[in-house]
């Protein structure tokens, strides 16, 4: 079936919404990647072979992730005419009792996390699931939820990432038939300039901008790519995105096609990311099926189709310049800019190219469907919008957040992270993976923006929060990124690739109680001049661990060595 | 404006300060190249003028004032524009140069030409541990500039070297160090090098590239002198490029006998076919 008219998404729309809300109970198991490395497959198999041996009238289902990965797995529970369900920390031995639980239109409230009579998924699609089971707490009553704002992760763990007709129910690729039969390119750039989104991948440039120096750059084609090679420590946030909602990303990807009159997209995916490879995959021929992706898309005559290029497992390779080179079959080390990507002869193939993180192109259905004065509304003056961050480390309610940009730290780590795991004290944070910085908890009234990040020393990066406790040596924090740093560094430049090996020799000799005085004045004096010297943003950023924990836990390098 | 000879459009003419002095420069010429001109000594390790831009070395760094900000960048990917200004070594610059060197000097503790460069810096010591390995087929004096092999890619396209392994564990070599036959023998990686890492050897009828595990290359002799010249592999990729008639006695004379032959030619078909054998 092909979808052109405003009747043919109606009508997947139709058949979709009976899929989220089938006329007998539905059971929908987390089954991203962090559901199902704490047994969520399993528990999905348990069932079906419990369902299949009671028959029971029961439709079993898979979903995303709602980001609560302290309380995974997770399972969605959605009786007609009652709230949705969610059970936490549910294992094969739950099995039998979900299934007789539902089969009499009941829950087993022992195991439920919260009820959600009814969601709002944004882009027009408001689901009213029903009353009842006022024991369960509410959704928005959960701590861990309260605080959030869901714009990105509006569908995740909420429908099924494997079935299009779902994305399409609540809302998918209306926003895509807006753009594409109302709206012309110079329109659609617009609208992403003065919605104010900035790019989600961590250096944070204006995207609208960026579109636009792409469709004006000289050349008859242009490319996009989108930036999946998440690769920071700790963070883990595009991974769902894509594994939760994979069709968002291609909706995304369409429009700016459109705008940027690009007619192929690309997807730079690292290979350790075989279910979101796997998801996308599927994605995509669904959405081709549906002639989304394609020849004559919407009967517009646009075409586009996206493909998928795996990374073989090198973080610099999320540098663009590296990206592009390892796409095209070179050895993955960055070049200076200029040239940059969206130059004639900088991008891939030579051709003009727009590179955007997956976080970004997700942002962009809602910004066309609900205009970019919805969307400014939310965040902050100049970082509008909201981000997602994985909330890691020593916190004790571990999982994805998404917050309006310009919330305070202290919120984050705090009220919707419950402070330090088994009641010890938070004593700082290190955001945007390694090459961010490590915030301590006197700042923590910060804003998490990125202008506000910069100033405390780190980068807003692509979304990494990374916890530390009383317990935690920060010197041994630095020594872990700066090891990190080093391993991944491509070696084309000295300060980099020499410079923190060095560093890290020091650290280690500091580590083992062998360090001297000196060595942390060295230690500054090379950091200040790996960061000062780098060749690409890798090295420029790498020493940010050791130069933010010699600016704010000094003594604890101090104590450590020989004077 | 066109060009008189080439009848391609002249570059313009731009004036760039350095260090106070005014410069001229065509429009888009790179800035070390204009220093080196001009005789400003900018230290630097990884530029060649027949390579792009590659900006590995770091040690060219210039400030800038770019939107009305200082900023520190290199020269060898500065391009000259209408009022660029620069400044070579300020107390910033030299900071960060010094220890640059003083990484280079433990990356390379063996390399004479580093010793010397970086001591007309003014850096004699490095406070780093140096890196001395019994194996390192460029014993102990590479810096990773990159310049061998991107001669060996990009100029001679024979790709017979490449780089090893990644960020400090990085290396220059041959497939999994083994004597290679990609390599014609043409020693534009011993030309290049700026630390004479990259060595080679004639001794007979072969060139030895030592620095490549020992990859020998089979030289022609020529049919006059008897000296052995060109590398066998070499000859042949170039031959198929030079017009048939020339083609003959570059192929069988070194460079020395053919000059001597053309010159005989010359007399003898001045003076009318009574020239000198030999």
């Amino acid at each position: 079936m092909k979808i052109v008219s405003a009747a043919d998404l109606a009508a997947a729309q139709e058949t979709g919404m009976q899929k989220i809300r089938p006329d007998r109970p539905r059971i929908a198991v987390g089954l991203a990647t962090c559901g199902i490395a704490v047994g969520g497959n399993r528990v999905y198999e348990r069932l079906q072979e419990i369902i299949e041996k009671e028959k029971a009238e029961i439709i079993l289902t898979k979903t995303g992730c709602i980001g609560y990965c302290k309380e995974e797995p997770l399972v969605n529970i959605t009786i007609p005419d009652k709230p949705l369900v969610i059970l936490h920390k549910v294992t094969e031995a739950d099995a039998e009792e979900i299934v007789r639980e539902v089969s009499n239109g009941k829950v087993p409230e022992k195991l439920a996390l919260c009820r959600v009579p009814s969601w709002d998924h944004i882009t027009g699609c408001n689901i009213e699931y029903g009353k009842g089971f006022t024991k369960i707490p509410l959704y928005a009553k959960v701590p861990f939820f309260a605080g959030q704002k869901k714009v990105v992760l509006r569908d995740a763990g909420l429908i099924n990432p494997e079935d299009i007709d779902e994305y399409i129910a609540v809302g998918g690729y209306a926003a895509a038939r807006k753009a594409l039969t109302g709206m012309d390119s110079e329109a659609i750039i617009k609208e992403v300039e003065t919605s104010g989104l900035r790019g989600r991948g961590g250096a944070g440039f204006p995207t609208g901008q960026k579109w636009r120096i792409t469709r004006d750059a000289p050349g008859e084609r242009k490319i996009i790519i989108c930036n999946a090679d998440e690769g920071d420590p700790g963070a883990y946030m595009n991974r769902n995105e894509m594994e939760s909602d994979p069709h968002m990303l291609i909706e995304g990807m369409i429009i700016g096609a459109f705008a940027m009159g690009a007619d192929t997209g690309l997807i730079y995916i690292r290979a350790e990311y075989p279910l979101a490879i796997q998801r996308l995959k599927l994605a995509l021929a669904q959405a081709r099926e549906y002639g989304l992706l394609g020849r004559d898309i919407f009967g517009t005559g646009f075409s586009f189709d996206i493909g998928i290029a795996t990374g073989a497992g090198a973080f610099v390779c999320g540098e663009s310049t590296a990206l592009v080179a390892s796409i095209e079959g070179r050895t993955g080390r960055p070049h200076p800019r200029p040239p940059r990507l969206t130059d004639i002869g900088g991008g891939l193939w030579g051709y003009p190219t727009d590179l955007n993180n997956v976080e970004t192109w997700c942002n962009v259905p809602v910004i066309i469907m609900n205009g970019s004065g919805w969307y400014a509304k939310i965040g902050s003056k100049g970082n509008t919008g909201t981000k997602v961050f994985s909330l890691v480390g020593k916190v004790d309610r571990v999982g994805l957040v998404e917050v309006p940009l310009g919330t305070m730290l202290k919120t984050i780590v705090s009220d919707i992270g419950n402070g330090g795991a088994n009641g010890k004290h938070v004593k700082a944070v290190q955001t945007g993976g390694p090459s961010g910085g490590c915030i301590p908890l006197r700042m923590f009234d910060t804003p998490v923006d990125f202008e506000n990040l910069n100033k405390a020393g780190s980068i807003m990066g692509s979304g990494g929060i990374v916890v530390m406790d009383e317990e935690t040596d920060m010197v041994d924090i630095a020594r872990y990124f700066i090891t990190f740093a080093t391993g991944e560094s491509c070696g084309k430049c000295v300060p980099c690739r020499e410079g923190l090996k060095h560093a890290l020799l020091i650290l280690n000799r500091i580590m083992a109680g062998k360090g001297t005085k000196k060595d942390i004045e060295t230690l500054a004096l090379l950091s200040d001049t790996i960061a000062a010297t780098s060749l690409c943003g890798l090295g420029q950023t790498a020493p940010n661990p050791v130069l933010t924990t010699l600016a704010y836990f000094r003594e604890e390098y101090d104590t450590r060595v020989k004077p | 404006m066109m060009h008189k000879e080439s009848g391609r459009p002249a570059k313009k003419q731009v004036t760039v300060t350095i260090n106070g002095k005014k410069c001229p420069a065509e429009e888009g010429e790179i800035l070390l190249g204009v220093a080196i001109r001009e005789k400003i000594a900018i230290p630097h390790l990884c530029f060649e003028p027949s390579l792009d831009p590659y900006g590995a070395c770091r040690l060219c760094m210039v400030e800038v004032v770019k939107r009305g900000r200082k900023e520190m960048t290199t020269s060898c990917t500065l391009r000259a524009a209408e009022g660029l200004e620069i400044v070579t070594d300020t107390p910033e610059i030299v900071k960060y140069r010094n220890i640059l060197f003083e990484l280079y000097l433990a990356e390379a503790p063996k390399s004479e030409i580093l010793k010397a460069m970086a001591a007309r810096y003014g850096v004699t010591k490095t406070r780093f541990l140096k890196k001395l390995e019994a194996a390192d087929t460029l014993d102990n004096k590479c810096i990773l500039c990159g310049l061998c092999v991107r001669a060996c890619n990009e100029i001679m396209g024979a790709g017979a070297i490449g780089f090893v392994n990644r960020g400090p564990y990085t290396l220059v070599g041959t497939p999994y160090g083994e004597p290679t036959k990609d390599c014609f023998g043409c020693g534009a990686c011993v030309k290049v090098c700026p630390t004479n890492a990259v060595e080679m050897e004639d001794t007979g009828d072969t060139r030895i590239m030592k620095s490549w595990n020992g990859t020998k290359v089979p030289l022609s002799k020529c049919d006059c002198c008897g000296e052995f010249f060109a590398p066998k592999g070499l000859a042949t990729a170039a031959l198929a490029r030079v017009i048939p008639s020339l083609k003959e006695e570059i192929a069988v004379l070194c460079p020395a006998c053919r000059g001597k032959r053309i010159a005989q030619e010359e007399i003898r078909a001045l003076s009318g076919g009574a020239g000198h054998h030999g």
